[in-house]
């Protein structure tokens, strides 16, 4: 165990906040978009590699998520790290419902090809903040 | 001397001492602000506080790469989805205990844990729980935002419970909000869990007789890949697959207990008090035992044995050191 007075440190709220404090930005993951979700196997001798893209949309905006896979099929996101998903779309639902300010009401539904209230739906979901 | 941490259902004492701490370290400015850290928090210069520290740390730990250089978006990361995931989180639940100690003025406090396996089997449902009830030492209920108990938001009151800090989509970023916190009790999948985890299933992460009576491989902590796939002890507490134990509990909660800001709800603390306790008792039955050890590949850098923790002690900080606390703190009952 951690002996007794390093552990009393923690105590120091200030000790905590500089520790954090210089802890690197988190990076910018795969940055790109779409990202590769990469599930790898091995089956009698053979190695299974098996690549995965995702270009989502939600009302026609692009959703800069990134999809992990599980060899199950399940698919996880980071922003709700407790969940697992059986399909991609209950990911996005979930999404939506978790982070309502990120998709707001915007008039009537959007089309298939993205058209909603502004005009030709660009922009994306915006991840850092509401 | 040890101190011993009870359960919050059945001991008044801890309920309001953890609920009167609580409010104190959100009370509490730290010297840090929003804007002390590498990733400045978006949004208008504010102090952060004690308790919010803890949020930011869980949201950190997600985000750091382990090994240094790949991707914690994907698979493991330096708190979830890999063997860290027990001893992250114990001494993470350690620095709020002291913390709580130190605002309460009382060393011998123990934080408390919510045994939820017994709530699962209530009569009236889990959200029939004493915790979950409307009065001034319980956690108060479900809502968007909760509406009773003692975490609720006022605007007009500066002193209120509020949520400051809350994680975007994508986990890895986060900014600043200024509201109440949210609990969705229930939901059904796949926006959360209708049920919380049942005694049985507890126990039955401790049943390594020989199959097809038990499950020999919930005798070893961990195994390769040691990831979300892997068999073990460890990845059946945290909940892969199939959304069992730990992860169930977040997606019963809902609200803020799904993002990567969890700590938010004070409730997060409670619960994972309690995955501590599970782990505390399969070390009983198995011994103080942890995997990988330090002759696993570099690509497991940050998940063996003697790596450091993302925590503030370094090297003094790893699974190892988290493997046998008892004279820092006991359980007044094991499952």
């Amino acid at each position: 165990m951690i002996n007794p007075e390093e552990m009393a440190k923690l105590a120091d709220p200030d000790f905590l906040a500089n520790y954090l404090a210089g802890l690197p930005q988190p990076g910018p993951g795969h940055g790109g978009h779409p990202a590769v979700s990469v599930r790898e196997d091995s089956y009698k001798g053979h190695r299974i590699v098996i690549k995965t893209t995702y270009e989502m949309t939600v009302d026609g905006k692009p959703l800069p998520i990134h999809v992990s896979l599980s060899n199950d099929g399940s698919a996880h996101v980071h922003g709700l790290p407790n969940y697992q998903f059986l399909s991609v779309v209950d990911l996005v639902r979930a999404l939506i419902e978790f982070f309502p300010n990120e998709f707001p009401a915007e008039g009537p539904p959007a089309d298939e090809y993205g058209g909603h209230g502004e005009p030709g739906g660009h922009g994306t979901h915006n991840a850092g903040g509401s | 001397m040890a101190v011993v941490r009870r359960n919050v259902v059945t001991n008044l004492a801890a309920r309001a001492a953890y609920i009167r701490g609580v409010k104190l370290l959100k009370q509490e400015n730290t010297s840090a602000t929003t804007t002390s850290f590498t990733f400045p928090i978006p949004g208008p210069v504010n102090p952060i506080n004690t308790y919010d520290l803890f949020v930011i740390w869980h949201f950190m730990a997600m985000n750091s790469p382990v090994p240094p250089g790949t991707d914690p978006l994907f698979g493991r990361n330096a708190a979830h989805s890999g063997p860290v995931f027990l001893p992250w989180h114990r001494l993470m639940l350690s620095g709020l205990e002291v913390q709580l100690q130190r605002v309460l003025n009382d060393p011998n406090f123990g934080l408390p844990y919510w045994d939820w396996a017994v709530d699962a089997s209530l009569v009236g449902g889990p959200q029939s729980s004493l915790i979950w009830q409307n009065q001034p030492d319980t956690m108060g209920g479900q809502g968007t935002p909760i509406s009773t108990g003692p975490l609720v938001f006022n605007n007009t009151d500066p002193t209120s419970f509020r949520v400051l800090i809350e994680s975007s989509s994508d986990g890895r970023s986060f900014h600043q909000t200024k509201r109440g916190l949210n609990r969705t009790f229930g939901q059904p999948p796949p926006l959360g869990s209708s049920t919380l985890p049942t005694a049985t299933e507890v126990l039955a992460a401790f049943n390594t007789l020989p199959e097809p009576l038990g499950e020999p491989h919930l005798a070893t902590y961990d195994f390769a890949p040691f990831d979300r796939s892997s068999n073990g002890f460890r990845n059946r507490l945290e909940g892969w697959p199939g959304g069992v134990l730990h992860n169930r509990v977040h997606q019963w909660v809902g609200g803020d207990m799904g993002p990567a800001t969890s700590p938010n709800d004070p409730v997060f603390f409670l619960h994972h008090c309690n995955v501590d306790r599970i782990w505390e008792r399969w070390m009983q039955l198995n011994g103080r035992n942890y995997l990988p050890d330090m002759t696993a590949p570099p690509t497991l850098l940050g998940h063996r044995i003697d790596d450091a923790l993302i925590s503030p002690f370094g090297l003094a900080g790893t699974p190892r050191s988290q493997l046998d606390t008892t004279t820092q703190y006991t359980y007044d009952v094991i499952p």
